[in-house]
């Protein structure tokens, strides 16, 4: 049983625009996604992250680098692993003109799942009244519900879903969000790139962050929390101008909070307790307040294009 | 591999543009036999009574002018002028034959062959079409990423689209020139003669039709795949139509073994026939211009068909291996 679902290394890619000029889309990436749980694929649009999925499912070359899917180079042994993989790559698509269900029969038959499998998974994601459909006439929420079905036609051990919630509404982004936490919670493999933090930060076991096309964090949420930002205390005290001339001399900054001062930057809180008590200010309420990831991702994309 | 041609053949079934284009030449097939039983239809009795009448006035004329024509034809004939023909072929006066006037008879192999010549056309273009239409739409409505998400060996993908979109074309090819024939044999076995029929003739010129068609349908795969857009694949067949097969080949004859259009008819016929216009300058300064008749052969058109076709299809395999699939 591998450590890793997908690992990457050095993964580069470039674009020629019709210019002629040459864009990097991916440099030398380097990115590990563990065996089992959701991991958050970060970064501002233009980062490189459907590029790297694309890469990774031989949709795309690679100039440079190598990539591995469950211990196996791809795309090279690609057709070894890919009944493991489901995956949707930005918007889904499919045929316009033919149902749901007739569409869900082409993938299944081009893999030789059973036909019975088509009705499964469409009563799995609750499209089965509206397999008849066409899929022109499906809501997005529904292209994406079928998205899904298409994935789980394979059974797969490692689902990719590529911004799978952009365009779809607040019920929507939540039926997702379960989705995924649930196939997580079955030690399902998950990777879902998005550029929105909330969501990735509530079903994420782990993150990987990139801008650029290159990787700038890595790890679960709390480390890359942890690791990405100091942290801030929320500190209550009696006289507070006199706290906040005591922190400020010491080099913290300060900020006013209602009743309270907030302290940036302070890497071991119980410091400021002392600092503040070696001149007869005693603190009655000390809060560390929690970084959170999109403090973090605009610390660390901070000059990355969002293009 | 199998299973993905099982596949696409599916597809291909299912798609609207197939049941148009597969309605389309049937209904073209029907008015193709309309027209032949209307130029069946023997003559009404007004129509008759002309053509007797026609006949009696050229056979009294023969009887009693062709003698003293053809010996002036004869006194009169310059073999130099004659084009290479004999005295006798010039000046024959031969009787008028009733048979000769009015409508000629509608005989099944005289026109059985014109007739599936102008089907092969109508199904290459059918063909074309719908094959073109096949694998561009998966291009152009990005379903081609998320297929190759199932199955990413590409060249079996490739592989299975085309030989979907040759195979699917054998059986309709079969209906249509199946119809196309028995309707005309029907119609001419009535109203015409069916006598002197070579059925292998038929068979054969069947079985070129039905492979032609197959070959249409995999070049317009072939051509979907590399401009990824119906509308452009179709504009291109235009435009080749147009610019090679119309203007060009009109200002340089010698290249009429190398047009797609005569190797097809080529194979289709087996063996066809054009003219080229040979223009000299004679001793005594006349410019004289002679019409000189070549033979395109079957061996020809067929070589040409089937290392275009390869070709083709080695090109696309190339593009499709090698290219980023957005």
């Amino acid at each position: 049983m591998p450590d890793l679902a997908i690992s990457t290394r050095g993964l580069r890619k470039t674009y020629r625009t019709r210019r002629g000029r040459t864009v990097v889309a991916v440099q030398g990436l380097d990115l590990d996604v563990p065996v089992g749980g959701v991991h958050g694929f970060l970064g501002p649009n233009g980062s490189g992250k459907t590029t790297s999925i694309r890469m990774l499912l031989g949709l795309i070359r690679a100039d440079a680098g190598t990539m591995t899917v469950f211990d196996r180079p791809v795309p090279a042994q690609l057709p070894a692993v890919v009944g493991r993989i489901g995956a949707i790559v930005e918007s889904p698509k499919f045929f316009p003109a033919f149902t749901g269900r007739r569409n869900l029969e082409l993938l299944a038959g081009a893999i030789g799942a059973p036909a019975q499998r088509v009705g499964e998974v469409l009563e799995q994601t609750s499209l089965a009244e509206r397999g008849k459909d066409k899929f022109k006439g499906y809501s997005l929420g529904m292209k994406q519900r079928l998205a899904i079905a298409a994935t789980l036609l394979k059974d797969p051990d490692l689902l990719i879903f590529d911004e799978p919630t952009n365009g779809l509404d607040p019920a929507g982004i939540r039926e997702i969000r379960e989705t995924m936490r649930g196939l997580g919670d079955q030690g399902k493999t998950v990777l879902v790139s998005s550029h929105i933090l909330a969501e990735v930060e509530q079903v994420a076991d782990t993150v990987s962050i990139i801008g650029h096309g290159r990787l700038l964090a890595s790890g679960t949420v709390a480390e890359v929390i942890g690791g990405g930002a100091a942290a801030t205390v929320k500190l209550g005290v009696a006289d507070r101008e006199a706290a906040a001339r005591v922190l400020t001399a010491a080099g913290l900054a300060v900020r006013a909070d209602g009743n309270h001062l907030l302290v940036d930057g302070v890497e071991r809180p119980a410091e400021l307790t002392k600092l503040l008590a070696d001149q007869q200010l005693y603190v009655h309420e000390l809060v560390q307040v929690r970084a959170d990831l999109e403090s973090v991702f605009l610390e660390l994309t901070a000059g990355e294009g969002l293009a | 591999m199998i299973r993905l041609i099982g596949v696409e053949l599916r597809r291909l079934t299912w798609r609207r543009i197939t049941a148009i284009g597969v309605i389309g030449v049937f209904l073209i097939t029907a008015f193709m036999l309309f027209a032949t039983w209307r130029e069946s239809r023997p003559l009404s009795e007004a129509e008759q009574r002309a053509a007797q009448t026609q006949y009696e006035m050229a056979h009294r004329d023969w009887v009693a002018n062709a003698e003293r024509n053809e010996a002036d034809c004869r006194a009169n004939f310059d073999p130099s002028t004659s084009g290479g023909m004999s005295v006798d072929d010039v000046c024959k006066w031969s009787e008028p034959k009733r048979e000769e006037f009015g409508k000629p008879q509608a005989v099944f192999r005289q026109i059985a062959p014109n007739m599936l010549q102008g089907s092969a056309y109508l199904l290459l273009f059918a063909a074309f079409l719908v094959g073109a239409s096949f694998v561009a739409a998966e291009f152009s409505t990005g379903a081609i990423g998320n297929w190759l998400t199932f199955e990413p060996r590409r060249l079996r993908v490739y592989g299975s689209k085309m030989a979907a979109a040759g195979l699917w074309f054998v059986p309709l090819g079969i209906a249509v020139t199946g119809v196309l024939t028995l309707g005309i044999y029907l119609i001419t076995a009535r109203l015409g003669s069916t006598a002197g029929t070579d059925w292998s003739d038929i068979v054969g010129l069947i079985a070129r039709v039905v492979t032609t068609t197959a070959i249409g349908a995999v070049i317009g795969g072939v051509v979907g795949l590399v401009l990824r857009h119906t509308a452009a694949a179709l504009g291109l067949a235009m435009g080749y139509i147009v610019l090679v097969e119309g203007i060009f080949a009109s200002f340089l004859q010698n290249a009429q073994p190398w047009l797609l259009v005569r190797n097809f008819d080529a194979f289709v016929l087996h063996d066809t026939r054009y003219v080229l216009n040979k223009c000299v300058t004679q001793a005594d300064g006349n410019y004289v211009c002679n019409q000189i008749e070549k033979t395109l052969t079957f061996e020809h058109g067929a070589w040409y068909l089937g290392i275009l076709t390869l070709v083709a299809l080695l090109g696309a395999g190339l593009i499709f291996q090698r290219r980023d699939v957005n």
